[in-house]
């Protein structure tokens, strides 16, 4: 039986102990927040008795064999450190870290103490990123991905979000070097740097202010982001970040040297795309056919899936968690490498640089000393 | 105001939640009361529209302060309460979530009265709260429903975050009521209505299936209309021998679902469909067990418990709040219907 702790207990702590709940062989043996009433509501509800707002005294009292932390990201690497010196493993919420060079070194640490880390990329294991994954590790592309894109959108519409980071400079999302940006966009990163080599050539980040956040009063803070990126053999991806496009979009798109693959997590749908082509006036009749037949196999998929009670709209929390679970005790291979957690945290650290430019020069001067 | 009142003219009163629906108007009639010495806290991203229409309304809103800040910053909360006598605590938690809704009604709460204590003592600390807070479940169909009924002991069974963080809410005011000598007053608003407020309340149906579906059809709406509203938290502020007390705000005449639902789609048609009780409950029931027995994949937004406190046919009393805070209300039912309505036009 694992023993389980959770640090921070705001709005995502709800979804951890829901999917836990959804584990065999592990339970919550502790609940730990700076503020203590906070650790109590969620403690209620939940039936779990052990509440505290000291993380050193929960290790002590609780000794949890893993802890997940769900605290605003400024205090991931701190907390993380204590956790792993604890003897504990840690699953942290995204963003990983707040920084790159902060992600490495909590990697080294875990490695130090022979500990497992992973990151809340959830969505990295939805039931349509797992067959993804299956279709590509049995080379459906044809090879290696020419070609990535991952798009991604936001809905500002509902202001009880984005209203309390807009109102408030001290905020903790305004106090992210990449702000809103870097509080939602490492689920669509993540999965670009799946399939990107380490060796990046090109990063080339270019964001803007959409009307409707200069109209709820953004300021400085921006909201639309494209990204185009490309690795030393040459395959290349597009990152789209959005509060403006509907309807909704959070897709994958795959292209490989045979066939492409694309993955909505909207409708929870595969599509593969195969290079078949069609003479002459078929090529209008049978490839919409043959996408067709796609959706239909993706909705008798999913209706079976909701029928056996496995449709769980966070599917891919419940998942990565068993996963990073598993491989603690088994002593296998964390559910995330950890290459595609710095990988991230390195082109998060790119983007941020470029377009919050006199942020870098502050952090840059900071570093120095000026 | 009179003599019969616990403010003395120079005493500072606090309004949070100031720029909301409810808050603007209790600005308004404490104005119109005469009261000048008045301070507004909004959220800082508030725009103010609602509430500079209220102040440029009367030469004393000139004089009116405004603070923005956060009830969850403790010195921000230490800013609003510097100096205050009287507390009209009407910031309410939006969020959907269960620890945002805590966060925004109970601590934010415990936070401010934290601050009132430190600042010297307070002659009273109105909490606003809301029916969301009781449970009718042991409750026959047309049993009145007063201050005496038991407050929801599962409000995780009945998902409702709202109504979670105002309990835990009420429990800390009265907590502190009991450590700390807080001189208190919950006010519980039923459904509160009126112009700047276009939606109408889930206790007449929920359009959640893209077509509006009426739950039940002659059970009595515990409407408020948001100037009545207005007038018994401000008499719960003022009026002296109520700390402690707990009144409930409905309007004197019954309006059942099905007759505000008929005025309504007069200005606004709509298609609806009604579901009678027995099968609203029924099928809560249902969606109630599958969620359970599917381990949470729909999550259990319809229950037994939500189906009994929105659509269960009780009747409401307002008699406390008129024997002891000596409440009227300030607009008859039809006009206010009439008011509600027009807005649509």
């Amino acid at each position: 039986m694992l023993r389980v702790a959770i640090v921070g207990c705001g709005k995502i702590a709800d979804q951890h102990v829901q999917a836990i709940g959804r584990i065999s062989d592990c339970q919550i043996v502790a609940l730990c927040d700076r503020e203590l009433l906070m650790a109590k509501q969620l403690g209620e509800r939940f039936g779990i008795a052990k509440c505290f707002s000291d993380v050193q005294e929960m290790l002590r009292t609780a000794t949890p064999d893993v802890v997940h932390i769900t605290t605003p990201p400024r205090s991931h690497f701190t907390l993380g450190k204590q956790c792993l010196a604890a003897g504990s493993h840690v699953y942290l919420e995204k963003p990983f870290t707040i920084t790159a060079e902060e992600a490495q070194t909590l990697i080294q640490y875990a490695e130090q103490f022979r500990l497992k880390l992973t990151a809340g990329h959830n969505l990295q294991f939805t039931v349509e990123m797992l067959e993804m994954r299956k279709l590509v590790s049995e080379g459906f592309l044809g090879g290696k991905p020419v070609h990535l894109e991952s798009h991604f959108s936001y809905d500002l519409g509902d202001t009880s979000y984005v209203g309390p980071i807009l109102g408030n400079r001290e905020h903790w999302v305004r106090q992210l070097p990449g702000q809103l940006l870097q509080n939602i966009i490492s689920h669509g990163m993540s999965k670009l740097a799946e399939f990107l080599g380490d060796d990046l050539i090109e990063i080339v980040a270019r964001a803007h202010q959409s009307p409707l956040l200069r109209g709820l009063g953004g300021e400085e803070v921006l909201d639309e982001l494209r990204v185009l990126i490309r690795d030393k053999s040459g395959t290349t991806a597009f990152f789209c970040f959005s509060t403006q496009l509907r309807p909704g979009l959070n897709e994958l798109r795959i292209c490989g040297p045979a066939n492409a693959i694309s993955v909505d997590h909207v409708s929870g749908s595969v599509i593969r795309k195969e290079n078949r082509s069609c003479k002459s006036y078929l090529t209008y009749f049978v490839p919409p056919l043959r996408v067709a037949g796609e959706h239909l196999r993706n909705a008798r998929r999913n209706m079976a899936s909701f029928l056996r009670r496995q449709l769980h709209q966070d599917s891919g929390m419940k998942e990565l968690i068993e996963c990073f679970y598993r491989s603690i005790r088994t002593g296998g291979p964390p559910p995330i490498p950890y290459r595609e957690i710095t990988l991230t945290a390195r082109i998060m650290d790119e983007i941020f640089a470029q377009i919050y430019p006199e942020k870098e020069t502050k952090r840059n001067a900071a570093r120095v000393g000026i | 105001m009179n003599s019969d009142c616990v403010v003395n003219p120079q005493d500072r009163i606090l309004i949070t939640g100031s720029n909301g629906f409810i808050g603007a108007k209790v600005v308004e009639i404490l104005l119109e009361n005469g009261v000048r010495n008045l301070r507004c806290f909004v959220r800082p991203s508030s725009r103010l529209g609602r509430l500079e229409q209220v102040l440029t309304r009367f030469p004393a809103g000139k004089g009116v302060e405004i603070i923005r800040g956060d009830l969850l910053s403790r010195e921000d909360c230490r800013k609003a309460a510097g100096g205050v006598s009287i507390v009209m605590h009407l910031a309410a938690g939006i969020d959907k979530s269960f620890a945002g809704a805590f966060m925004n009604s109970a601590l934010a709460t415990r936070n401010l009265i934290d601050a009132l204590l430190e600042c010297g003592p307070a002659k009273r600390f109105v909490n606003v709260s809301s029916f969301a807070v009781y449970s009718n479940l042991g409750l026959k169909r047309g049993e009145p429903l007063d201050e005496n009924c038991p407050l929801e002991s599962a409000p995780q069974e009945r998902y409702d975050a709202y109504g979670f963080g105002k309990l835990k809410q009420e429990e800390l005011v009265k907590e502190y009521g009991r450590k700390h000598g807080l001189p208190y007053v919950i006010v519980r608003p039923g459904a509160v209505f009126g112009p700047g407020r276009k939606t109408i309340s889930g206790r007449v149906g929920i359009d959640t299936f893209g077509f509006f579906i009426h739950m039940g059809g002659s059970k009595i709406l515990p409407l408020t209309f948001v100037d009545n509203c207005a007038e018994a938290i401000v008499l719960a502020g003022i009026k002296p021998g109520v700390d402690g007390e707990v009144f409930n705000v409905v309007d004197n005449e019954t309006v059942t679902s099905r007759q505000f639902l008929k005025a309504y789609k007069k200005v606004r048609p709509t298609f609806s469909v009604r579901v009678p009780y027995f099968l609203a409950f029924t099928m809560c029931a249902l969606w109630e067990r599958y969620s359970k027995w599917s381990n949470g994949q729909l999550p259990p937004v319809f229950n037994r418990r939500r189906c009994v406190a929105e659509w269960k046919s009780n009747r409401f009393s307002n008699q406390k709040l008129r024997d002891r805070l000596g409440w009227e209300p300030r607009v008859k039912m039809k006009d206010a219907m009439a008011s509600f309505l027009a807005q649509f036009e």
